[in-house]
């Protein structure tokens, strides 16, 4: 090659030409450019610089395996990456960037205009890539959001990453009081608690009772019972308007399953489920003339059925804390210990994701959490680890650790302690909490650790990893030298807990390893099987993170039905409502209507619990179908019609206004204490005999954690409710799409504020005001348009 | 799977011998036998959900790291299936208790069989069939034989001396009609179509959403329309909706022209119709999207011609299968046409045909976002100004504007330009008016 000018041209011709007929593998457009004249980049058009980009980041993994320098490789990059940036192709320019590794460089090259794009691209790939990677690319969106300031997005991505000084300091960067606030609903939302009084998080005099009402959640219940008014849903239903006998076509329930106990018990459940939040009902809270009435539904229940029906009044009047508490009051002081264990499960619920100033639950409940009577106990537990879910409020460790390591007292206690706390201390690796549950596991005798309620402290230690990753480790390694019993369950539920919705394959081939073993069991050997449940659970907490993984995971559990042994069958339906909460698809209904005729009882019965789960808050038509031809089917097993009747109760639930999906905000967050709170109930399904079916149904109540409106609302400035139209339609995945494609495919436009089931998305259909936050879900506050012109076109 | 039939049997009889307590009894107590999967429409969905969901769809579909990345990762999943299928084989061989069982079968099944037709259905192991020759028998139906794809019609295989059910036949459907199932989803979405949104949203909600969300029209208690008639000038996109509705929808999606039900023998024509609606049911919830209707929809006149009154007795079984004395189900109708007016009046009255959707014009709000869908993906030169193609008051229909930009493309291809400019979309604007308005050009006649 001649040096000078004339060789640098020539070299850029063969360069030009070699990226059309050179053999491919042999680079030898690089190499020609390399040589040739380092004039402007794009002259040679679009394909050509594809075509180089490519040749770059295969040679680039190539140098780097032999340690060779790249440094012109890298130039070559920097001219690549801006031509791309500004050609409507930043995929491409992530591409490369993430390929020789130099993602750092990228905010550079980003503007108003292309960032949506480039970050939406980022944060995408993020689920799919390997573990280091991941993090690195969340955080590049995190840095590129920061700095074009869009605060509301920088903060969703903070979440994402979960690392708390990221989030604090994100919601500090942001000055503009409005734009706070809507910062301060997606904290709500999410369930992060913030002190906004002292550090860096701190917020102005003037804003601060504002700020605190928006983060506490304080006026959950008054948004959605606007909500309710606006769809006029206000009137209460008794649960025989959700069983709807008169369509029933076979045998309707009668005789002895029908006036049983557990009926009465189911009516409890479904009247609390339907009338969810909305402070009203017919049984519990009846109207004002039947004054003896409302006392009497309650003591038609017997012993722990009273417990339930006392703290349905909870469910009923969610959110509500004023006046949650004084319906609540008269039950605090009867004699009835039942009773008065509902009544602190009810406080629990009713403070649950709502913190108000006065904290009211802690000073009602915490004498009660030491009382003589055990079942009392068990409701103060679960009152406080409802009622402070997510906080990390310190008060509630001292209180319950010595429960969970007190050697004398029963296991039972000190199983509810342990969830309570993991609830409480949700994904923070609270030591004192790690050490303690660790101590009762290794302390107490085997014949103990092979109850369930060992399993709630596995359970609860659980929680405390939830997504922690790989700080794990050291607890599992503690976790292997338990007792046998125990041992492996812990393990199992450690692991897929700390990996929860990260789509980890490597971990989800162990699970499947794990599911797949035929072990021989006897009598009382019961143990040796039991960590194959959570293994199956553990396949879809693993891959519910992103809809790829959740279909393929479909169709694992669909080979473990059909080889594995009885006791990984029974946890299929719990993992397929796992990945389909409140999202009654066709496919899992019918595996899961399938299932629950069954004839493994065991099968059968999670089948129908997850059928509830899937449904839960749909008011599906579908699945109200099923469930009805359910309730005529097993028209004359108590148990199973109880479970029936909760599923209709689930289906029903709120009235269709409430969903218990962990993920919100456009599927991206993952509410850790949501999930926690399913996982109580689902977990307490691998021993439904003992659990929903015996004396500890209330374990439903855990759900009210994951219990939130699934509402667009729209707000004015001053947080009024403010009605505009909006599109609502199935959302499109519209990453890396060339133009300004839709983001929603076969809207109506409704007026706010509307309702959005899973997997749905929406938009403004006015250009008159400007939300505050691009994703519209949950509470939404609306700017003036300050260009917008009247027209009547 | 999971529908055991013999553990009630066993049930009863452990319960028998118990005591009469009714603590003891109410234990016992098990479940039926779970209703019964015969018929045609769970025979249809127990096929979709047995063999487990297809695989999803990969977006984007640009080539990017995202897509790779998103492929891999059900390559993962994949391979994790087949090893863990692999290790199920080997550490629980079902092989050779499979062959024994085989032969076993292969006894009881005796040779040679004999094909007959199952007329009834009694009871879960009985049924009434009958052969091609002689009466028909009621028989057994031998436990092995799989009850789920029973349905009464269906050829099945009989014992020889005996007569008893060992095997089914599966029935072979139309090959016409398989031809008009859509196989692939078209390309065209909703995200397509710019502006018609009015008809958008009234064909979703007659067409999609019935089959979507049946419980909506259950609250407010009324019947959802059956079909709708696309109708309005030509290249308004009555086709192109028709083929969004198909690329979005997750129902059976069966697509005729009308021409096509028009058949050289007397009677195919109506047969054909027939057997249209009939595999639409079987394969319910379906949609049914027939174009150009006005080939055999015109209005009834007395007609001397054989061939005119076959396509009028084809019109009328289309009539009856519409709104007959058969309920069709989950099968929606959606026509196209552009002459409604010629159409018959029974074809298009409310009952069979409940909303009439008009596709018009479009007006310059439409046409704005026509052009930007056009555009969309185009690199455009920084001195176009699309409004002034919006603003003029020539009549474009949607099927214009796309002509004009990718006459826009074209002409800046010939010039090997990587932009293009707004003098090729005036260019290519003159040339496509020229076209429609025959040859006159514009503005001749002032």
């Amino acid at each position: 090659m001649p040096a000078g000018d004339n060789g640098r041209s020539l070299a850029d011709v063969i360069s030009i030409m070699a990226s059309t007929c050179a053999a491919p593998g042999d680079r030898e457009t690089l190499k020609y450019r390399l040589l040739g004249s380092p004039g402007e980049i794009g002259d040679w058009g679009h394909e050509y610089v594809r075509n180089l980009a490519g040749e770059i980041s295969s040679e680039h993994h190539e140098r780097q395996a032999e340690g060779k320098p790249v440094d012109d490789l890298l130039g070559l990059a920097g001219q690549i990456v801006p031509y791309h940036m500004t050609h409507n192709a930043e995929p491409e320019a992530v591409d490369l960037l993430i390929e020789v590794d130099r993602l750092e460089l990228l905010s550079q090259y980003v503007d108003a205009g292309n960032c949506r794009r480039t970050c939406l691209y980022l944060t995408s790939c993020s689920s799919y890539l390997p573990e280091p990677d991941d993090m690195a690319v969340l955080r590049t969106a995190h840095a590129i959001y920061l700095k074009m300031g869009l605060h509301h997005d920088a903060l969703r991505v903070a979440l994402w990453i979960n690392e708390k000084e990221l989030i604090d300091s994100t919601f500090a960067a942001c000055k503009d009081p409005l734009e706070k606030k809507q910062l301060g609903y997606l904290l709500a939302r999410q369930g992060v608690v913030m002190d906004l009084e002292n550090g860096i998080t701190i917020v102005s005099e003037e804003e601060l009772p504002a700020m605190q009402d928006i983060v506490s959640n304080a006026r959950l219940s008054e948004h959605f019972l606007e909500l309710a008014r606006d769809l006029d849903v206000m009137e209460p239903k008794v649960p025989e308007d959700v069983y709807k006998m008169h369509l029933v076509d076979g045998r309707a329930p009668s005789g002895r399953a029908m006036d049983s106990a557990y009926q009465n018990l189911a009516s409890t459940f479904v009247n609390a489920f339907v009338n969810a939040g909305f402070g009203q009902d017919k049984l519990i809270t009846a109207p004002a003339d039947g004054d003896g009435n409302q006392v009497q539904w309650i003591f038609k229940n017997k012993d722990h059925g009273k417990t339930s029906a006392a703290a349905s009044l909870g469910m009923i009047m969610m959110w509500d804390v004023e006046g949650g508490l004084t319906h609540l009051d008269r039950y605090l002081y009867t004699t009835d210990h039942h009773v008065k264990a509902g009544a602190l499960l009810a406080i629990g619920m009713v403070n649950c994701g709502v913190h108000n100033e006065h904290d009211p639950a802690y000073a009602l409940i915490f004498e009660d959490v030491n009382h003589d009577e055990p079942t009392v106990q068990i409701g103060a537990i679960m009152g406080l680890g409802l009622a402070y879910a997510g906080t990390c409020k310190e008060e509630i460790e001292e209180l319950l650790v010595p429960l969970v390591m007190d050697p004398n007292i029963s296991i039972e206690l000190a199983g509810f302690a342990a969830v309570s706390l993991g609830l409480v201390f949700t994904s923070t690796c609270h030591q004192e909490c790690i050490e303690a549950i660790l101590q009762a596991l290794m302390t107490r005798p085997a014949q103990q650790l092979s109850t369930p309620f060992a399993k709630m402290l596995c359970l609860g230690l659980g929680f405390l990893f939830l997504r922690k990753q790989e700080v794990v480790e050291a607890t599992l390694e503690i976790a292997k030298t338990l007792n046998e019993v125990i041992s492996k369950y812990c393990q199992v539920v450690l692991d897929t807990m700390a990996y929860a919705g990260t789509g980890n394959v490597l971990k989800v081939q162990e699970l499947l390893a794990l599911c797949g073993e035929h072990i021989e069991t006897t009598s009382n050997s019961g143990w040796k099987v039991a960590h194959q449940g959570p293994a199956v659970l553990g396949v879809a907490l693993l891959a519910m993170a992103e809809d790829l993984g959740g279909r393929m995971a479909h169709r694992a559990l669909e080979h473990l039905l059909q080889y594995a042994e009885p006791s990984v069958r029974s946890a299929v339906p719990l993992a397929i409502a796992m990945l389909n909460v409140s999202n009654p698809d066709i496919y899992p209904t019918d595996i899961l209507s399938r299932l629950s005729h069954d004839s493994d009882g065991e099968v059968a019965k999670c089948a129908i619990v997850a059928l509830g789960i899937i449904g839960a808050g749909t008011n599906n038509a579908r699945l109200a179908g099923i469930l009805r031809n359910l309730s005529s089917y097993y028209y004359k097993d108590q148990k199973m019609l109880f479970l029936v009747r909760v599923a209709q109760g689930l289906v029903y639930m709120g009235k269709g206004l409430i969903s218990v999906s962990p993920y919100h905000t456009d599927r991206q967050l993952l509410s850790g204490v949501s999930l926690a709170g399913l996982l109580c109930v689902l977990y307490a399904c691998f021993d439904i005999k003992e659990t929903l079916t015996g004396k500890h149904h209330y374990i439903l109540y855990y759900l009210v954690t994951a219990m939130k409106p699934r509402y667009l609302m729209t707000l004015d400035e001053a947080g009024k409710m403010l009605p505009v139209p909006a599109r609502v339609g199935t959302a499109v995945d519209v990453v890396a799409q060339a133009g300004r494609p839709k983001t929603i495919t076969g809207f109506q436009t409704h007026t706010t504020p509307v309702l959005l089931a899973v997997g749905e998305r929406a938009e403004l259909a006015t250009e008159k005001y400007i939300p505050l936050s691009p994703i519209l879900e949950g509470l939404v506050i609306l700017k003036r348009n300050p260009e917008y012109v009247e027209s009547n076109e | 799977m999971g529908q055991n039939n013999s553990v009630p049997n066993q049930g009863s009889s452990q319960g028998g011998g118990e005591s009469k307590k009714n603590q003891d009894k109410k234990k016992k107590w098990e479940p039926p036998n779970p209703p019964p999967r015969v018929g045609r429409k769970q025979r249809k969905r127990d096929r979709v959900t047995g063999l487990g969901p297809k695989l999803p769809v990969v977006t984007p579909n640009a080539k990017c790291k995202l897509r790779l990345l998103k492929l891999e990762r059900i390559k993962d999943f994949l391979l994790m299936e087949e090893e863990f299928v692999a290790n199920q084989e080997r550490l629980k061989p079902q092989d050779n208790k499979g062959d024994e069982d085989h032969s076993k079968v292969d006894d009881l099944r005796g040779s040679p069989v004999s094909v007959g037709t199952l007329e009834e259905i009694i009871d879960e192991n009985h049924g009434i069939v009958s052969s091609s020759v002689g009466p028909e028998y009621y028989v057994a139906i031998l436990s092995f034989v799989d009850k789920q794809q029973l349905e009464p019609g269906c050829s099945v295989l009989m014992h020889n001396k005996a007569l008893s059910v060992v095997g089914i036949l599966q029935d072979e459907t139309d090959p016409m009609v398989s031809v008009m199932k859509v196989d692939k989803a078209p390309l065209e979405s909703y995200a397509d179509v710019g502006g018609l949104e009015s008809q958008i949203q009234e064909i979703k909600e007659a067409v999609e959403l019935p089959l979507t969300h049946p419980e909506l029209y259950e609250d407010i208690g009324i019947k959802p329309p059956k079909g709708v008639i696309l109708y309005g000038a030509p290249g308004t996109g009555k086709t192109l909706l028709g083929k969004a509705v198909a690329n979005s929808t997750s129902a059976t999606f069966l697509r005729v022209v009308g021409s096509e039900l028009i058949q050289k023998y007397l009677g195919d024509g109506p047969k054909l119709v027939r057997e249209l609606f009939r595999v639409a049911d079987e394969m319910a919830p379906a949609i049914v999207f027939i174009d150009e209707i006005d080939a055999i929809g015109t209005k009834r006149y007395d007609s001397q011609s054989g061939g005119e009154r076959e396509i009028q007795r084809t019109m009328l079984e289309l009539l009856n299968q519409m709104d007959g004395f058969d309920a069709m189900g989950d099968v929606k109708v959606i026509m196209a046409t552009n002459r409604i007016d010629s159409l018959d009046p029974a074809l298009i009255r409310p009952g069979r045909i409940d909303r009439k959707i008009e596709f018009p014009l479009p007006d310059p709000k439409t046409k704005r976002r026509i052009f930007t869908i056009h555009t969309s993906k185009m690199t455009l030169g920084e001195d176009v100004d699309l409004e002034e193609f919006v603003m003029a008051k020539d009549e474009l229909s949607g099927a214009d504007i796309k002509a004009v930009c990718t006459e826009a493309g074209l002409l800046a291809l010939r010039e090997r330009r990587m932009r293009v400019t707004h003098a090729d979309f005036q260019k290519a604007k003159d040339k496509v008016l020229y076209k429609k308005k025959e040859g006159v050009p514009e503005g001749l006649y002032m």
